[in-house]
């Protein structure tokens, strides 16, 4: 249902990814590993329109996705973004309501249905979004892209600077919207133990492209595949 | 006797801040939402006092004309966000340039559509005893609207869901897109609610400030210190700067010379931004 | 090379001069009337001057030269009222006198805004407001100094004219010879800033401009250049003022006025942001084109033009006249980045590396302990730093390790000085740099490369380098041998003349340690040096490392443990702004611990 086709691109003059192509079939939960520094991110930033792309294109459900990131989004692309950009100045409510106002649903049901699956924002409701926690940041930004109504979720580096327990608690939640919600997941992680208790099937990238696919099972009995991705 | 004078100094002195208040207002909203300077505000200031002024001449009720006022400020202000301002995101210093343009074509356009001099309307009258002193009451009444335009700025900003798309807009650019919000609509309103607010400011202000083409020059000095020193949380940063600032300065100036009292607001000012050269509010955690 | 790219090269002073000869030519001869107005236009392009000096050169646009030129003429005036009877002459009274008060003023207001390291926005905002009070002061402000009489709105006049003869029959010159005079005294300034400009002081500058905090990490203190530029812009504005004040006779505080300032950004916009003459062609090109369609250059529907005129600019036509000129000009030219296409591989030989160290150790002492104490750094309810106790010697690399958001950028941001801890004290050999300014460390010994490559574009590989030498030995034969030095250890001589942005990314973070070098340091740090590189620049990255790490303090952060395993030096771990483990790498390897936090396993945490 989601696909990226021969992404190109890069910052100004620079290129960062090359000819990089990949899927996600409907209801699938994708992992995409690498190193710091491979591509990742600037795929992610891709596929939502944030960068222009120099060549290659993204289909939602067989049709090319629309050219600006408010559109995708629009068309059912949600995008968690590494270091999580919650709107600072805005409280957990309003970061929530505001997402799924834009987007034509009703605001106050939408917070209560985010309130009522990260029961952890409950007691910080009221509060600034830029005063939380990294892992509550990390939970709001997740909530925030659940509240546009996705039916696939791009989620870069979730865990980054989050600490293990919400990071186990995250992992729930992501397994059952993908179970209950059907919404596909692409996940771009470097905590392999958290890529491989959600996600089936993984792309490993290098070097701004797709080294090799693989799935759960193979990479799990790849211990040195596992070592040189993490660079330990 | 001690006591009444006190008083009315204090009351004067709170006035006049709510007056400076009123007039920032709308320059603290577009700047503290989408990062623009306006150098044309006071000029939007003066298009609402002329409407205000030109439209009771010609009979309507002075009451009638604020919302005229406001109407007219906010369709200019939106047509120069869709000609000019639009194509300048990102470049501060660019869009400071163009207003700045803007505002001497606005003055001359004014002189020569209005002259120099132009009659003011008379104040309405009603005053206020405070003891043996009577203060003029439409000043005081200032007091009462600067309080109400925070106030409806402020659940402009947090209750409505354009207020809500400004704001997001402006603290992460990329994720508010991200999200799906059209930034350059939600900018457009906002710049054009800025003018609106200028607008009103100029209308509410006209029996207090006649309307000149020269106006805007004269109140901008202090609404752009105010904002400036005020910082990223502009409604909260605006509003404490302006009391402390504007009421700092008229009751200095009540007790020396109205030239001491500019003294004191612009060495207070040059001190604030001494200490704090990002504004007063910038590591405030508060939402406006 | 060609005659066209020597003529190029040296555009900023043929071009000038010719204007200046034809114009000195054309003076005796023209209508008497358009010189005296056009004098006017020769005074405008000083004024306009002033701003490009400050604002394409410097980066800080002034809405406050209108002020420090009215101050000026005002102060210019009353001097040359009071004196110049005395010995015939004006211009000895008027100009000098004129310049300093507006190099005071300026002075006054750098002072804060520099000092206090102020904003862009509010320095921009504080000036206009400088000139706006001024504006409204002046007209009220009366005060008889001697023969002079400042009378508010009403002006000051009896101003003596340009008068140069001395002695008290000397006459004052006639409009003809005061616009060849006029002429004469902005030709000397235009090409004494151009001097200045082209100068160590102007490259300085424009390094500033280019990116403030890399010049603070070569050990400038940016805010004594800025405000000595920001000085000399208000000495440019203040004659010109007191030269105003002479061709007009008269003064009064419109010369503060909104009007007038307005038109100082479109001179230089018209002609060209930051070339210095463009200046004097944007004040002719709007004196002329307001003097033929009738009317003064302020004052009817001219302001009205204008004021489109500079919105249409900044819509349109960023680059001005000489701007856009010169850019088809270049276009013809052979490009002199073509040598960038053709760099090799970066090897670095570590005896040569080894004989500059050595070289530098002569020059700037021995190597330099690095220590923090408690240091604890808090934004918000994070913790970045938290209570890091850690002691960095020669002789063997250290290495900063840790999973993303461990803190280890913080600590070194903190250690550079970019960060004031709350708390805990940082020490550089024997001196306690826990609340010194960036530049200042810098001078004491501390090196510091940063993850992104921060070079100067604007300015060639060899200048680059020099800039960053030249702040260590002050001395430029000194500066340009070191430089040499470095540039040939990085193998980059085919490349000395190719501006630094043409360069690749792993080119340029070759330069930004180059760089670092020219500076031999005492302590050097690394933040994330081998990050964009490929395999075999990270392998000669490594070489270098343990090189310098032999002659002075390293500290590196870096997240790839195959990186920090070929340094062979000792690693701290990270994690959640504390101290986490220590050791070699093969032990912590080993360490289950460490690897938990890597992998983000919740045993141990």
């Amino acid at each position: 249902m989601f696909k990226v086709v021969n992404a190109t691109g890069g910052y100004g003059k620079t290129t960062i990814i090359r000819n990089v192509s990949l899927e996600v079939k409907s209801g699938e939960v994708v992992a995409l590993l690498g190193r710091n520094g491979v591509g990742k991110s600037t795929l992610m930033r891709f596929a939502t329109n944030l960068i222009p792309p120099m060549e290659g294109h993204v289909e939602i459900d067989g049709n090319p996705a629309p050219n600006s990131p408010a559109k995708r989004a629009k068309s059912g692309l949600g995008y968690v973004p590494q270091g999580r950009f919650v709107f600072p100045r805005m409280t957990v409510i309003e970061n929530i309501a505001v997402a799924a106002a834009t987007n034509g649903h009703d605001p106050k049901k939408a917070v209560e249905e985010a309130l009522a699956d990260f029961p952890m924002l409950r007691p910080k409701a009221h509060d600034l979004a830029g005063g939380l926690s990294g892992g509550q940041q990390q939970v709001l930004a997740l909530a925030r892209a659940l509240a546009i109504m996705p039916r696939i979720l791009l989620l870069d580096e979730p865990t980054e600077g989050v600490q293990p327990s919400i990071i186990d608690e995250m992992a729930g939640i992501l397994k059952r919207i993908n179970r209950d919600r059907g919404i596909a997941i692409l996940v771009a992680e470097q905590n392999l133990d958290f890529c491989l208790s959600i996600a089936e099937r993984a792309y490993v990238m290098e070097k701004g492209e797709i080294r090799m696919e693989t799935d759960r099972d193979a990479l799990l009995a790849d211990k040195e595949l596992q070592q040189e991705l993490l660079g330990v | 006797m001690e006591l009444d004078f006190l008083a009315t100094v204090l009351l004067s002195s709170l006035s006049s801040a709510s007056i400076l208040l009123i007039a920032t207002i709308g320059l603290a909203v577009v700047f503290g939402l989408m990062g623009v300077i306006n150098l044309a505000h006071g000029e939007f200031l003066m298009i609402g006092a002329y409407t205000a002024l030109t439209v009771t001449q010609a009979g309507v009720p002075y009451i009638l004309s604020i919302p005229i006022a406001v109407a007219v400020t906010m369709v200019i202000g939106a047509i120069v966000e869709l000609l000019i301002i639009n194509r300048l995101y990102g470049r501060l210093f660019d869009t400071m340039l163009a207003t700045w343009g803007l505002s001497i074509v606005f003055y001359q356009l004014a002189v020569l559509i209005f002259g120099t001099v132009t009659p003011g309307i008379g104040m309405p009258q009603f005053s206020i005893a405070v003891g043996e002193y009577s203060l003029a009451g439409y000043p005081l009444l200032m007091i009462g609207v600067a309080a109400a335009m925070l106030i409806f700025v402020y659940l402009l900003m947090t209750k409505s869901v354009y207020g809500m798309k400004a704001r997001a807009s402006i603290q992460v650019p990329h994720m508010a897109q991200a999200i799906g919000i059209e930034s350059s609509r939600t900018n457009m309103l906002t710049f054009s609610v800025g003018c609106g607010l200028a607008g009103f400011a100029g209308a509410v202000l006209l029996p207090i400030v006649p309307a000149t083409p020269s106006m805007g020059f004269a109140f901008v000095i202090k609404a752009f210190l105010t904002v400036v020193v005020a910082g990223p949380v502009t409604l909260t940063g605006s509003a404490i700067t302006a009391l402390g600032l504007g009421g700092g300065a008229s009751v200095t100036a009540s007790f020396m010379t109205s030239v001491v009292g500019d003294v004191f607001f612009f060495v207070i000012t040059a001190l604030l931004l001494w200490l704090y050269p990002m504004g007063i509010s910038a590591k405030w955690r508060r939402k406006l | 090379m060609s005659i066209s790219e020597n003529l190029y090269k040296h555009a900023g002073l043929v071009f000038p001069a010719g204007a200046v000869v034809l114009a000195l030519v054309f003076a005796g001869q023209i209508d008497p009337y358009l010189a005296f107005v056009a004098t006017s236009w020769v005074i405008f392009g000083l004024l306009g001057l002033s701003l490009d000096v400050v604002w394409g050169r410097g980066g800080l646009l002034s809405l406050g030269q209108t002020a420090f030129y009215g101050l000026g003429g005002y102060f210019g005036s009353v001097v040359a009222i009071n004196l110049a009877p005395a010995t015939g002459n004006s211009l000895i009274w008027a100009l000098p006198a004129g310049a300093a008060f507006g190099a005071l003023a300026a002075a006054a207001l750098g002072y804060v805004i520099f000092f206090a390291r102020m904003g862009p926005l509010q320095s921009t905002i504080l000036s206009y407001t400088f000139t706006l009070l001024l504006w409204s002061v002046t007209q009220t402000f009366k005060l008889d100094v001697g023969e002079a009489s400042i009378g508010g709105d009403n002006g000051m006049s009896n101003i003596p004219g340009i008068v140069l003869g001395f002695g008290e029959d000397a006459e004052p010159l006639g409009p003809n010879a005061a616009f060849a005079a006029a002429i004469v005294i902005a030709a000397l300034l235009y090409f004494f800033t151009r001097w200045l400009m082209r100068g160590t002081f102007g490259r300085i500058v424009d390094c500033i401009r280019i990116d403030a905090e890399k010049t603070e990490l070569l050990g400038y203190d940016v805010r004594k250049y800025q405000l000595l530029n920001f000085a000399y812009s208000g000495a440019l504005a203040g004659l010109a003022g007191a030269l105003f004040g002479l061709w007009a006779n008269y003064l009064n505080p419109s010369i503060f006025s909104v009007q007038e300032a307005l038109l100082v950004p479109i001179y230089v916009l018209v002609g060209g942001l930051g070339t210095l003459s463009g200046a004097f062609l944007g004040a002719l090109a709007i004196g002329a084109l307001s003097f033929f369609l009738g009317g003064g250059a302020v004052g009817g529907q001219t302001t009205l033009i204008l004021g489109g005129v500079l919105i249409l600019l900044v819509l349109f036509l960023q680059n001005g006249i000489l701007g856009g000129l010169g850019n088809l000009w270049r276009k013809s030219l052979s490009d002199p980045n073509e040598a960038a296409r053709n760099a090799g591989a970066v090897k670095i030989d570590s005896t040569v590396l080894g004989e500059i160290l050595q070289d530098a150790a002569k020059d700037a002492g021995p190597a330099k302990n690095m220590g923090t104490d408690e240091a604890f750094k808090q934004f918000g309810g994070v913790i970045p730093v938290n209570k890091v106790t850690q002691t960095f010697t020669p002789g063997k690399p250290y290495s900063l390790i840790g999973p993303n958001g461990a803190g280890k950028s913080s600590f070194l941001k903190t250690c550079v000085g970019m960060y004031k801890p709350e708390g805990g004290t940082v020490t550089l050999g024997h001196d306690d740099i826990t609340h010194a300014p960036i530049f200042d460390r810098v001078r004491k010994g501390m090196g510091v490369k940063n993850q992104k490559p921060q070079v100067f574009g604007e300015l060639t590989v060899a200048d680059n380098l020099w800039t960053a030498a030249f702040a260590r030995t002050h001395d430029t034969d000194k500066a340009e041998e070191v430089a040499a030095k470095i540039l040939s250890m990085l193998g980059l001589e085919g490349q000395s003349g190719v501006q630094a942005s043409a360069l690749s990314h792993g080119q340029q973070q070759w330069l930004d340690i180059g760089m670092v070098l020219c500076l031999a340091p005492r302590v050097v740090l690394l933040d994330e040096p081998a990050a964009g590189m490929t395999n075999e620049e990270t392998r000669e990255l490594s070489s270098l490392v343990r090189t310098l790490a032999k002659h002075t303090t390293v500290v590196v952060v870096e997240h790839d443990m195959e990186f920090v395993r070929t340094l062979e030096g000792h690693v701290t771990v990270l994690h959640q702004g504390e101290v986490f483990a220590e050791g070699d790498i093969e032990t912590l390897r080993a360490d289950d611990r460490v690897l938990d936090i890597y992998l983000g396993r919740s045993e141990h945490v």
